[in-house]
């Protein structure tokens, strides 16, 4: 007896759904094997770095390179350097982005149009382009060598891109609701405290991650405004166990773990969250 | 229509912004008269201290254990903050601070960046500051000294100075049926192809900057510039340079040169290339012992004088210089912690790390310091510093490029030493 | 039968804004105002100032230190650089940068999102793990991938070499020049598929599945159904990610400092680090300034060509 066309199916669709877990698992495999030799060789001592053949899991395992990288350059001192700027930042950036955003999406005033292409205009250039200027007005207001002077120079650079994510959600509270709060006599900012913000806080959510990572990871302005090292973040601190003449990988690769965990965290508690905000940045319904 | 008036708008707005722009920045500042900063004076207060002591071996720590606690300890109430400062990264750091003018006190400068920063205006001429100069400069080698000469004035102290001999790896020369380290450039030609035959190579270069190529130059008897350092043409693409770099283009194409000399990332660096054997030779400085010892403690490496061409071996002087800011707040304590740094007890300190005194009364005792030291203490008789013009890190990077197409088989040699002559003449003749 | 309705959200162009229903008229006057002042403020202070800042020192020949006269040369910081082969060197990299990696994470961003656009298991786990290195910090993995590029004992090359046997020697990836572009761009690739994925499916989720299936019932393969049916109606989105890839490709600039620092002998420098060199190691912020804006009129002129092709598209759409 033949199967029906229904158990046919209903086989195809097994192998079908068979065929693509292997396919992503292969997938999946080879993006992160780059992570898992990471923290293996983090584990590694200086004499097997490159052995041949290379072992994913070190034959003759040490925490020396945590230690030494906790340790010896102050480690801890970065760490809580990068989670003041990070966390600053986005307090910052998520409370001028929300009220900016508000306006964009409830009002309509001479200059709107101007305005929003101005900010949509700065996010189409390179931040580093702006290096050089940047570089002089922090001269000028002394804020070069400051984690505060980081914080302002971070928020101004993703407050632009913040508000657009969030303009989106502001425009899809109901117009209906905004109408009856004003019956009841409340007043735009009580309708942004008490209405808006409640609503979209899963867009906040977002954004606030957003804002984290990318003050979190920043590199290149850092490099070039500080300079004492107790100001340091955990990017240029990683970058500087890079050695001249040889590199210490395994301390390079154990500071580089202890500086993604944070992040790792952050994103597999917020994922889908995060997921949903960066789709529905791009594609909405 | 109306996304592309947006763009109009927004372009419309920057250009705006623009012409509201504040106009030029740079205002004439008068020049202040020197500030004389006598020494034996009461200070205190802090004072800040770039340098780029390496972590490798132990320079840091006696830096920070040793040094400065002595200093500190004879001058109650002053304070020195080190910041140790990636040597590869220090150059950028010093320009971008200057430019900043968030700069340290004191500074332990590459001798080569002195006259930059001097043209700068950035740093205090200690010659007219200190009124002993003459004194603390006259302990010093002559060599490393002139190159903190600007415009009449020196801007800077040498605090260490440094040369670079070859360094041989005994058994692989031996492997491969080599006697003893090359001393010519004919005998490394000679031993290429045998060291090539067992896939290792005969001499490693880290990259092709003045630093490493003008002891090719000037032992074969060539020259980069005329003496009053104005221009190179007829010098850097004299024949005898020609002749220095075809030696290392012809080592490269005979596998005797590791693909470490075109820069890049990714090589074996020299000095484990050397420890593990796969390196013959390499040239390098007395700073490369304590690391080597410290991580192949097996390896027994050894010094020899620079191969010679056409002329006497000739390397290159090295080495750093104190240096005090004009944005320094406590001048006073910057130049008696410059004065405790020429020392002689400073200087030992230094010296067992691997830094060679600059002091000529500690000549003498270096090698027995450090045995290691010895042949550089020989090399160090004929060493030559580089130009010192300002514009030297342009000329630099000028200078490696072309040698780098040149070795890459891109440009033969003379052609490409035209090109560098072209672009660093015009350079040279700013002054 | 509902088509899907994708609009761009990032790049739609200003707001029309609702229509000021319910508003009173008089009491519009200064409260949006409010609400965008400090943000405004803080903008143009660190983005719109520095910018027309910029644009002035490119037109100087800009003395970084105020004791020192900067001198007005006009147009020609913009001469040189329009005749210095070393940027044009650079602007050709970015542009196989471009090349490689946009259409890279496109095709791989796809195929991956096609593949978990399915009711499977571990479905959430697959998409955790292809995000990650999007998330992960561009110094950590341009470190990584310089360590596993290392020509003699590095990872990539003992697959290569020692496992596969597929190159008889260790390739020095970050030696020369294409290696080492090639080795950057699978980097980008690499840190940015799962940006493009996550964005893809969530496209491919709003394909009517009637569609699909009415296709199949037709004979259609996957292949042809993925060509007619899904690709068509996510057509806006598959543009908007070009658009974000490509100004996001211009963008490249840690992987190449980090990894090769441009050499050797400059040959895999790019726009940004050739720029940064000049302004921090040569102190040639005139230059520098000068450089950015021709490079900004590069990104304006192909994002300019870019909207002109989503301009178009919505018209086509709408037909």
């Amino acid at each position: 007896m033949t199967s029906t066309p229904q158990a046919g199916a209903y086989t195809r669709e097994r192998v079908s759904t068979a065929m693509r877990v292997t396919l992503l698992a292969l997938g999946s495999l080879v993006l992160i094997l780059p992570f898992l030799y990471m923290a293996g060789t983090s584990f590694k001592s200086n004499a097997f770095l490159f052995e041949i053949p290379p072992r994913l899991i070190p034959e003759d395992p040490t925490s020396s390179n945590y230690t030494t990288a906790l340790s010896s350059n102050n480690f801890g001192r970065y760490f809580l350097n990068s989670l003041y700027v990070a966390v600053s930042t986005t307090f910052v950036v998520l409370v001028l982005a929300s009220t900016m955003a508000y306006a964009f999406a409830r009002f309509d005033f001479p200059g709107k149009r101007a305005a929003f292409a101005a900010l949509l205009g700065g996010l189409m250039i390179p931040a580093i382009i702006m290096i050089v200027p940047q570089f002089i007005l922090a001269s000028d207001l002394g804020l070069l060598d400051s984690l505060n002077g980081l914080v302002l120079f971070y928020s101004g650079g993703a407050v632009a891109f913040t508000t657009f994510l969030l303009r989106a959600f502001f425009e899809r509270v109901p117009q209906a609701l905004d109408d009856a709060m004003t019956i009841d006599g409340a007043g735009p900012v009580r309708k942004f405290v008490s209405l808006y913000l409640p609503l979209v806080r899963p867009a906040l959510a977002t954004a606030a991650i957003f804002t984290f990572l990318g003050a979190w990871d920043e590199f290149v302005w850092a490099l070039t405004v500080i300079d004492n090292p107790d100001k340091r973040t955990l990017p240029i601190a990683i970058a500087a166990f890079q050695g001249q003449h040889s590199t210490q990988w395994g301390l390079v690769f154990a500071a580089s773990m202890i500086a993604i965990v944070p992040v790792l965290v952050v994103y597999v508690v917020g994922q889908r969250q995060f997921i949903a905000g960066i789709a529905s940045g791009a594609v909405k319904d | 229509m109306k996304r592309t008036r947006a763009l109009t708008v927004a372009t419309a707005l920057i250009l705006g912004a623009a012409a509201c722009g504040t106009g030029g920045g740079a205002g004439g500042q008068s020049k202040d008269p020197v500030e004389k900063l006598p020494p034996g004076k009461k200070v205190s207060g802090e004072i800040t201290f770039w340098h780029a002591y390496g972590a490798g071996g132990n320079e840091v720590k006696q830096l920070e254990k040793k040094v400065i606690p002595a200093f500190e300890k004879e001058h109650p109430g002053a304070k020195v903050k080190p910041v140790t400062v990636q040597y590869d990264k220090l150059h950028q750091k010093l320009v971008t601070a200057a430019a900043g003018q968030s700069l340290p006190d004191v500074v332990r400068s590459d001798l080569i960046w002195v006259p930059e920063l001097a043209e700068l205006g950035v740093l205090v001429p200690l010659s007219e500051a200190l009124p002993d100069f003459k004194k603390l400069s006259g302990q010093t080698f002559e060599g490393p000294l002139a190159t903190n000469l600007y415009k009449g004035k020196h801007y800077g102290l040498p605090l260490d100075t440094n040369t670079k001999v070859l360094l041989y790896n005994d058994s692989t020369l031996k492997a491969a049926g080599v006697d003893g380290p090359p001393k010519t450039f004919d005998d490394l030609r000679a031993a290429a192809p045998k060291l090539a035959a067992r896939k290792d190579f005969v001499l490693a270069e880290a990259d092709t900057s003045g630093w490493n190529l003008l002891p090719y130059i000037w032992s074969n008897g060539g020259e980069m510039t005329n003496k009053e350092i104005t221009k190179s043409d007829g010098y850097l693409n004299g024949e005898k340079s020609v002749e220095a770099v075809q030696l290392l283009v012809d080592l490269y194409k005979a596998k005797g040169l590791p693909k470490l000399v075109l820069g890049g990332a990714g090589a074996t660096p020299a000095a484990d290339g050397l420890a593990k054997g796969k390196y013959a030779t390499t040239v390098e400085g007395p700073w490369i012992y304590p690391p080597v010892q410290k991580q192949y403690p097996k390896f027994k490496m050894k010094g020899a004088p620079f191969p010679k061409g056409d002329a006497d071996s000739v390397s290159v002087v090295g080495g750093e210089s104190v240096v005090v800011t004009t944005a320094s707040k406590e001048k006073a304590l910057a130049a008696e912690f410059s004065r405790f740094l020429l020392t002689p007890k400073a200087q030992k300190l230094m010296a067992e790390t691997g830094q060679i005194s600059v002091l000529k009364s500690l000549s003498e005792e270096m090698s027995k310091l450090e045995p290691s030291y010895e042949p550089y203490m020989k090399q160090l008789e004929t060493a030559r510093p580089r130009p010192t013009t300002p514009a030297w890190t342009k000329v630099d990077e000028i200078l490696s490029k072309q040698v780098q197409l040149a070795i890459r088989g891109e440009v033969p040699v003379k052609k490409a030493l035209d090109e560098a002559v072209a672009q660093i003449d015009p350079l040279l003749a700013r002054g | 039968m509902d088509t899907p309705r994708k609009t761009v959200g990032l790049l739609g162009g200003a707001p029309r804004g609702t229509p000021p229903r319910g508003k009173s008229r008089r009491r519009t006057d200064l409260t949006p105002y409010a609400f965008l002042l400090p943000g405004v403020a803080l903008f143009c202070l660190v983005v719109a100032y520095p910018l027309s800042r910029s644009l002035q020192i490119s037109f100087y020949d800009w003395a970084v230190v105020p004791t020192q006269e900067s001198r007005f040369i006009g147009f020609d910081n913009y001469l040189r650089g329009l005749q210095d082969g070393q940027f044009w060197l650079s602007m050709a990299n970015v542009g196989v940068y471009l090349v490689v990696t946009v259409p890279g994470q496109i095709a791989i961003g796809m195929f991956l999102a096609v593949l978990l656009d399915a009711r499977l298991p571990a479905r959430g786990l697959f998409r955790v793990l292809f995000y990650l290195p999007v998330v992960t910090s561009w110094v950590v993995v341009a470190l990584l991938f310089k360590y596993l590029f290392t020509t003699d004992g590095g990872a990539i090359n003992w697959v290569l070499h020692d496992m596969l046997h597929l190159v008889d020697h260790n390739v020095p990836w970050l030696q020369q020049r294409w290696t080492g572009l090639l080795a950057v761009c699978a980097l980008g690739i690499w840190k940015g598929v799962g940006w493009s994925m996550v964005i893809f499916l969530a496209a491919l989720t709003g394909v009517s599945s009637e569609l699909k299936d009415a296709a199949a019932i037709d004979g259609a393969n996957a292949w042809q159904r993925f060509v007619n049916v899904s690709l068509p109606a996510i057509r806006r989105t598959l543009l908007f990610v070009i658009v974000m890839l490509i100004i996001g490709g211009f963008n490249v600039f840690i992987s190449i400092l980090l990894m090769t620092e441009g050499g050797p002998a400059g040959s895999t420098e790019v726009p940004l680090t050739y720029m940064y060199k000049q302004a921090f190691d040569f102190l040639d912020f005139g230059y520098a300034s000068a450089l950015s804006f021709l490079l900004a009129i590069v990104i304006a002129v192909i994002s300019f060509v870019q909207f002109h092709l989503f301009r178009d598209d919505a018209i086509g759409a709408r037909r």
